[in-house]
């Protein structure tokens, strides 16, 4: 009987000090077969303790950061079918999951109780149009294992964190297909939803995720660099270190501009302002303060830029487009 | 002057290269069509030029240009397998750096900017004509690397002859043409069709050690009509009209990293074009009109994917050749161009409308030519570069000529560069640079014995030349003026000819050096500067030994191609390839009837001239072609 207590207690408190969130996505509610591509210029997606930046080019009806999707089809290859996840569904028979092409740097912010934390972990899969490009090949990109089978091809997602503005060398690697084992029959391409164990990372502000792979050329990787994302597990602190400021009216003007912009903040707190590109690369950095904010985007080529502000406080971001 | 003659052919031959020396010859140079004053603007004084005549054409008109040209002309041909896209590299330029006339008019695509040569049938051409080097003060934008001449000719004045061929070959092809006219000394007509199909189920290896493996989705099927309509309304006038309607249907094979393709590409077109000349005294007026409208319908069920592109163009030009005296021709023009072109990646239908005037100054006095061109192209409104050429000919000494060229060449930019979206940009500026060159050639006959041997020397620099690029911080690839490109090289030629009443044999062979560089580096697309241009062979040689008797007619055919560099895989390596054909022609007062049997890849080379798509082995054609022909009994 006394163990039994003794037992009770440490569950408790390990519960009580240790809360964590897992974003399944499911709170989208997506029509069947349908997906978000931030085509309605939302900048992003606010999941539990995560959001997902977007940047939705409506002149070319292209996006790049993340979509949330619920779409099914595993046997369609190509472009047309970017949005479903190889196994037709989300983790554990879900609907909706997360998607995201990463042949340059994607980022993943935390939010709330869960910024500045540590990320468990999340389940990751292939989706349709990699997992088949990579079996059988398409147009663009070669079926792994080359022409004789032996080539030793892989695709890699390597997961960084950003902790208080810097870039960890740190990384977590988990190989979306592995065809480099010297017994072919080894080869492999992910088909069901893995869990990625992130605890090794430790606190971080937000997640960096790259895809790379062997089938490159003077155009860069062939293979398309897809990942879906679901179930990301959070160790969230009970009292956030940062929060997204979202009463804050912080402003950006000229919005588009041609070259400088202003960055009026409301507040005493002090912080940094970063510009971020469409493929989520800090661009630009300075410091932030009460008032007017002048920054000069010259050299930066025309297109479409978030701007994030952080503070000691929190953290907040306004959409951004260069001429 | 034979020993300066002789000692001259010494020294080519002692910096003929020794890869070149080690080479089977390879083509035969037919005789250079004489130079006269119709053909002021397409023959540039100075610069390299080629010509086959209809009679060279007429045995080989079961295969498209784009095979021909590869076997025939000594130029790099990117061939993606049989019967697939088939573009073409001169001198070290991209594909949109040749121009391709045909009756004097760009047949290439504004929105692509190059023509697929494997889409045009040799016998819908009378004769063949590649000026070598940059000749946008002629012809305009993207006659830069070389300018390919395609022409139909009237028949000769009454007669009338109907002809067929068939011809049969490996990989289930089947081709047949009929050709007839009637020309009478006022007006002429005359028809051709053909039809084509081929399953191209070739088979090859991977490696020697693995299973053989059979070509899939390869098929094609092609068919089209040329009628031509010739009308003297008076002594001195001429009025042609042609129209070419063409359909072709091909299937789109996977590469050898993917299992399977389902892809088919249709294209469709008509060409139609009018030509007036009249000559008089001093002076030859000449008028042309062109209507062009091309439509690709590519579809990829598997992946769900229909692209339907289309373009209309319309080409005028009208243009005076007016001779002074003994010594002096100008040539002078307006061209104009209109284009229009749809596809889903563009948000309208973009419009262009080019309008050009050009001139032309020749004077010969003596032993030596001299030419000089000018254009000046106007793009809707705007002005584009002011473009000269300057030309120089002649004989040094008996037997011995020298030739140099330097010119302004330019490109502009096509409608996709300008307008696909995304990625189109049309603030792009034209590809612009100079480029020279120079040549001695030397001709000389010794009974039956007839020999001649040619060095030219070019070099180019182009700049902002067209890349889809993505710029630091751009998340699209996008056209951009971003590299600059030097190209330079020799080009060697060397030929025998002998001659009896009853045989007659020759042996020619060549070889071209071509350095094409970048010289920009570049970080997406990765380029380093100072690196050789994708699919641009450093070393090329090609030889060619033929013999006749009496009809009989044997010849042997050999290239060599160097290693070029690919997108993806490093660098594909070289290779040769041998060709073989013996053909037989019977004669009859109005009939013959002739036999031929060709072999391709004779000795099975497997080899690559596109990364991941593999070329057929050994393969044979065996035709038959009946012609029938008489002259019109004079009333």
């Amino acid at each position: 009987m006394k163990q039994f207590f003794i037992c009770l207690f440490t569950l408790t408190l390990s519960l009580a000090l240790s809360a964590q969130t897992t974003v399944t996505f499911e709170t989208f509610d997506l029509p069947a077969e349908s997906y978000l591509d931030g085509s309605d210029d939302s900048g992003g997606f606010n999941a539990g303790n995560i959001f997902l930046p977007n940047t939705y080019n409506p002149e070319f009806a292209s996006w790049s950061g993340w979509a949330i999707s619920n779409t099914t089809d595993t046997l369609t290859p190509g472009f047309m079918n970017q949005y479903s996840s190889i196994t037709g569904a989300g983790y554990d028979g879900s609907d909706t999951y997360a998607v995201t092409y990463a042949a340059s740097p994607i980022n993943l912010v935390l939010t709330g109780t869960a910024a500045g934390g540590t990320v468990a972990g999340f389940y990751a899969t292939n989706n349709t149009y990699a997992y088949l490009s990579m079996l059988n090949g398409d147009g663009f990109a070669k079926k792994f294992g080359g022409e004789t089978g032996d080539d030793p091809d892989f695709l890699l997602l390597t997961i960084k964190k950003y902790l208080n503005g810097a870039l960890s060398s740190d990384s977590v690697d988990f190989y979306l297909a592995d065809f480099r084992f010297e017994d072919n029959n080894e080869d492999y391409i992910v088909k069901d939803w893995t869990y990625i164990d992130l605890t090794d990372l430790g606190d971080a502000d937000s997640l960096q995720f790259l895809i790379t792979g062997t089938d490159i050329g003077q155009y860069g990787l062939n293979t398309p660099a897809y990942l879906c994302l679901d179930n990301l597990t959070t160790l969230d602190r009970t009292t956030p270190v940062r929060d997204h400021l979202r009463d804050v009216q912080v402003s950006v003007f000229p919005n588009p501009t041609s070259d400088r912009i202003t960055v009026q903040w409301p507040e005493a707190t002090s912080g940094a302002i970063v510009v971020y590109n469409a493929l989520g690369k800090a661009v630009r950095q300075t410091a932030l303060q009460y008032g007017d904010n002048l920054m000069s985007l010259h050299g930066l080529p025309g297109g479409h830029y978030t701007i994030v502000i952080r503070t000691e406080r929190g953290w907040t971001s306004k959409p951004l487009i260069k001429r | 002057m034979p020993a300066k003659s002789g000692s001259l052919l010494c020294c080519f031959l002692a910096v003929l290269p020794l890869t070149a020396v080690a080479q089977p010859d390879t083509l035969l140079e037919l005789p250079a069509v004489v130079v006269s004053e119709t053909a002021v603007r397409s023959q540039t004084m100075g610069s390299r030029t080629r010509n086959w005549s209809d009679a060279a054409l007429r045995g080989r008109t079961y295969t498209n240009l784009g095979e021909w040209l590869s076997q025939e002309s000594g130029l790099f041909i990117k061939s993606y397998g049989l019967g697939s896209i088939a573009t073409t590299s001169i001198r070290g330029g991209s594909a949109d750096h040749t121009s391709v006339l045909w009756n004097g008019l760009p047949v290439q695509s504004p929105m692509l900017g190059q023509l697929d040569f494997s889409l045009f049938p040799l016998g819908f051409i009378d004769r063949v004509q590649i000026n070598f080097g940059g000749n946008s003060a002629a012809w305009g934008s993207g006659s830069i690397g070389g300018v390919v001449q395609l022409d139909n000719i009237s028949p000769a004045d009454s007669t009338y002859a109907l002809a067929g061929r068939t011809t049969i070959g490996s990989f289930g092809l089947q081709d047949h043409q009929l050709r007839g006219h009637y020309q009478n000394n006022r007006w002429g007509i005359q028809t051709r069709v053909f039809q084509r199909k081929a399953t191209n189920d070739f088979s090859y290896r991977i490696r020697p050690d693995l299973p053989e493996k059979t070509q899939t989705n390869a098929a094609l099927e092609q068919r089209g009509l040329l009628q031509s309509l010739y009308f003297k309304n008076r002594p001195n006038q001429q009025i042609s009209l042609h129209f070419w309607a063409q359909h072709s249907k091909r299937e789109i094979p996977p590469t050898t990293v993917q299992n399977q393709s389902l892809a088919t590409q249709a294209d469709r077109f008509i060409r139609t074009a009018l030509q007036w000349e009249a000559n008089g005294n001093t002076t030859v007026w000449k008028a042309r009109l062109g209507l062009f409208r091309e439509i690709i319908d590519y579809q990829d069920p598997q992946v769900l994917l229909q692209s339907l592109t289309s373009f209309w163009t319309i080409r005028g030009e009208i243009s005076g050749k007016k001779t002074w005296g003994d010594h002096h021709l100008m040539h002078y023009g307006l061209s104009y161009h209109w284009i229009t072109a749809e596809a889903d990646a563009y948000q309208t239908a973009p419009k262009q409308t080019r309008t050009a005037p050009f001139l032309v100054y020749r004077y010969g006095a003596g032993r030596w030519q001299l030419q000089f061109n000018l254009r000046q192209e106007i793009v809707d409104g705007k002005f584009q570069p002011l473009v000269p050429g300057l030309g120089i000919t002649g004989k040094l000494i008996p037997h011995i000529s020298i030739r140099g060229k330097v010119s302004r060449d330019y490109r502009l930019p096509t409608l996709n560069d300008l307008y696909w979206q995304p990625g189109g940009n049309p603030d792009l500026l034209p590809e612009s640079g100079w480029s020279q060159e120079g040549g001695l050639d030397w001709q000389q006959g010794f009974g039956r014995h007839r020999l001649s041997a040619g060095v030219t020397a070019f070099n180019r620099t182009i700049r902002n030349w067209i890349l889809w690029s993505r710029p630091e911080g751009q998340s699209f690839w996008s056209a951009n003026n971003i590299t600059k490109v030097h190209s330079r090289g020799l080009e060697y030629r060397l030929q025998w000819q002998f001659q009896t009443a009853a045989w007659s044999a020759g042996i020619s062979m060549g070889y071209d050096y071509i350095r094409s560089t970048n010289e920009i580096a570049i970080s997406q697309p990765r380029l380093e500067a100072g690196a050789q241009l994708v699919y641009v062979p450093e070393h090329q040689a090609f030889g060619q030994v033929y013999w006749q008797w009496n009809a009989l007619q044997i010849r042997y055919r050999h290239t060599y191609t160097g290693s070029v560099s690919s997108l993806n895989v490093g660098r594909l390596p070289a290779y040769h390839l041998g060709y073989a054909e013996i053909s037989y022609p019977v004669y009859w007062p109005k009939w013959q009837l002739s036999l031929f049997l060709q072999a391709n890849n004779l000795w099975n080379e497997s080899y690559r001239v596109i990364e991941r798509q593999p070329m057929p082995g050994r393969h044979f054609r065996l035709g038959l072609e009946i012609n029938f022909h008489q002259h019109l009994k004079k009333r």
